[in-house]
């Protein structure tokens, strides 16, 4: 079966700085795959590229058999109607209300009235248990509130693909734990195929179907959760421990201070 | 050394190409989107009023204060031959073919030109503008088309508006400060003027106007590296539109005024 997001021989540099070299991922209708990787291993570069916010250098990728930097401009806005993307920082549009943020793509691109895209917006926020918050300003929101708003600005238009670019990074756990919640909740009711950068471990396994890590840019590995936690290679288990000492840092870190402390001192009572 | 130097000149002349290309290709591209469908009227009604309306009070002080400055300098410069009655005629003349598109398209530049800049610099390191690309909107024809239209609409607007103030502001020194006769200042105001210098200035607004949202836009637009680079966008954004509204003034009067 073809893929619906096929990611093929992808290289991307800035200047110098190889972010990504050959990476190739293929995911299937329906399934959701994590990519992990350290803090800037080109990870959110792999999704710019998948929406067509980056032009590759080499390789390319398709989605739903059509080849993105290939398109021209109006096709590809057509093939973005079909993909949600949930920025990392949200962005939102801050001269808009809640609503406004959620309905603006059903505004523009679908032939709704105003009363259906109010009814489309407020089933959106119920999907991620925000509802009654539509004539908030985006200013008045927390962060993971406005991650939520985020998500459901990506799937007013009921995308068949969802972009995730780190969910749940500068959420307490507790939020995280929601976040990872939703993005279930909307895999089992959208039965939508699914890309989630994290570095979350814990909702990284709730949520794959796959997981991939991408390492120096290149990807190391790509395969089930279960066999990913067993995988031998050295760079997937110091990931998996999150130690700073093996092979993952490029410049290793000094050695641990709080081991080498011989007692812990309290303060001494007078 | 010398090799250094040219390298340096040619890297410099390289930079300003690229950037007169990029805005050339935007700029174009703002033109195109224009006759886009769906086309937003509430958005475009936005910016009516933000460029538009809010910007009355500084043009009517800016029209008042430049046209009674000039009848001060005008009526004492002709006092020096006796000639008093020629003040109304040369203030009419100045004011309607160069103060007033001038002037108007400065505080433009500066008032409007700059908040676009920011405006859009902001969205773009806040990555608003690659969430309207991810929503299947071109964020030329989103951001550029309305503040293009309201910037060419608004101005040659506040233009006329400046020439009235300035007629006002004229009178104000020469009727009421040197006592001239209210008549004949109203009949010596529009004496050497003809119709074609009303074209004219609001050929000058229409292209200022123009100028102001795409030079504001295009700087917001290409805003990179966080705080820093949205501080930039808008200085850069007046620099070079105010630049560019005296170089093109010079050219329209050259071409239009045989």
């Amino acid at each position: 079966m073809e893929p619906v997001i096929d990611v093929v021989n992808l290289s991307k540099a800035f200047g110098p700085k190889v972010v990504l070299s050959n990476v190739n991922l293929q995911v299937q209708e329906g399934e959701s795959l994590v990519v992990l990787g350290g803090s800037g291993t080109g990870k959110t570069v792999l999704l710019r590229n998948i929406m067509g916010l980056l032009t590759p250098d080499q390789g390319h990728v398709a989605v739903e058999g059509k080849i993105i930097h290939q398109l021209k401009r109006d096709e590809l806005f057509e093939t973005r109607q079909k993909i949600g993307m949930c920025f990392q920082m949200a962005a939102l549009f801050d001269s808009m209300s809640v609503e406004e943020n959620v309905g603006f793509a059903l505004k523009r691109h679908a032939s709704m009235s105003k009363a259906q895209i109010a009814e489309r917006v407020d089933e959106c926020l119920g999907l991620v248990g925000l509802k009654d918050t539509n004539r908030l300003r985006t200013s008045e929101l927390s962060g993971g509130m406005k991650r939520r708003v985020g998500f459901a600005r990506a799937i007013a238009l009921k995308p068949k693909i969802l972009l995730f670019d780190e969910p749940t990074t500068g959420l307490d756990p507790v939020m995280t734990d929601v976040i990872g919640r939703i993005i279930l909740d909307l895999k089992a009711e959208l039965g939508v195929t699914s890309i989630t950068i994290t570095h979350d471990l814990k909702s990284a396994f709730e949520i794959a179907d796959r997981i991939a890590l991408i390492f120096r840019g290149e990807c190391i590995a790509c395969e089930t959760p279960e066999a990913f936690r067993k995988n031998p290679h050295p760079v997937v288990q110091q990931f998996l421990r999150g130690d700073a000492d093996g092979p993952f840092l490029q410049d290793p870190p000094p050695p641990k201070r709080a081991l080498s402390r011989p007692h812990h001192h309290p303060i001494p009572s007078v | 050394m010398l090799t250094k130097t040219l390298e340096n000149i040619g890297a410099k002349v390289l930079g300003a190409l690229n950037q007169a290309g990029d805005f050339a290709v935007l700029s174009a591209r703002a033109f195109r989107a224009i006759f886009k469908r769906p086309f937003d009227w509430a958005n475009l009604l936005h910016q009516f009023n933000a460029i538009g309306v809010n910007s009355i009070p500084v043009i009517v002080l800016t029209s008042l204060a430049v046209s009674a400055v000039f009848a001060i300098q005008l009526a004492f410069g002709f006092r020096q031959f006796q000639a008093e009655g020629m003040a109304s005629g040369v203030e009419g003349l100045a004011i309607v073919r160069e103060l007033a598109p001038v002037i108007v398209g400065l505080m433009m530049a500066g008032r409007v030109g700059s908040a676009m800049a920011a405006e859009l610099g902001t969205m773009q390191v806040t990555e608003q503008i690659d969430a309207l690309e991810c929503l299947a909107t071109d964020p030329i024809h989103y951001l550029f088309v309305p503040r293009l239209i309201a910037g060419a609409v608004m101005v040659p607007l506040l233009t006329a508006l400046g020439i009235m103030v300035g007629f006002w502001g004229g009178y104000m020194v020469l009727v009421g400060v040197e006592g001239q006769s209210a008549f004949v200042y109203s009949q010596g105001f529009y004496q050497l003027l003809s119709a074609r210098d009303f074209r004219i200035a609001m050929i000058k607004a229409l292209t200022f106007g123009i100028i102001i949202a795409l030079v504001g836009c295009w700087r917001g637009y290409r805003t990179q590296g966080g705080a820093e680079g949205v501080g930039n966008a808008p200085t850069s954004s007046v620099v070079t539109s105010s630049l560019w509204i005296l170089i093109m003034d010079f050219f329209i009067t050259k071409l239009l005024l045989v």
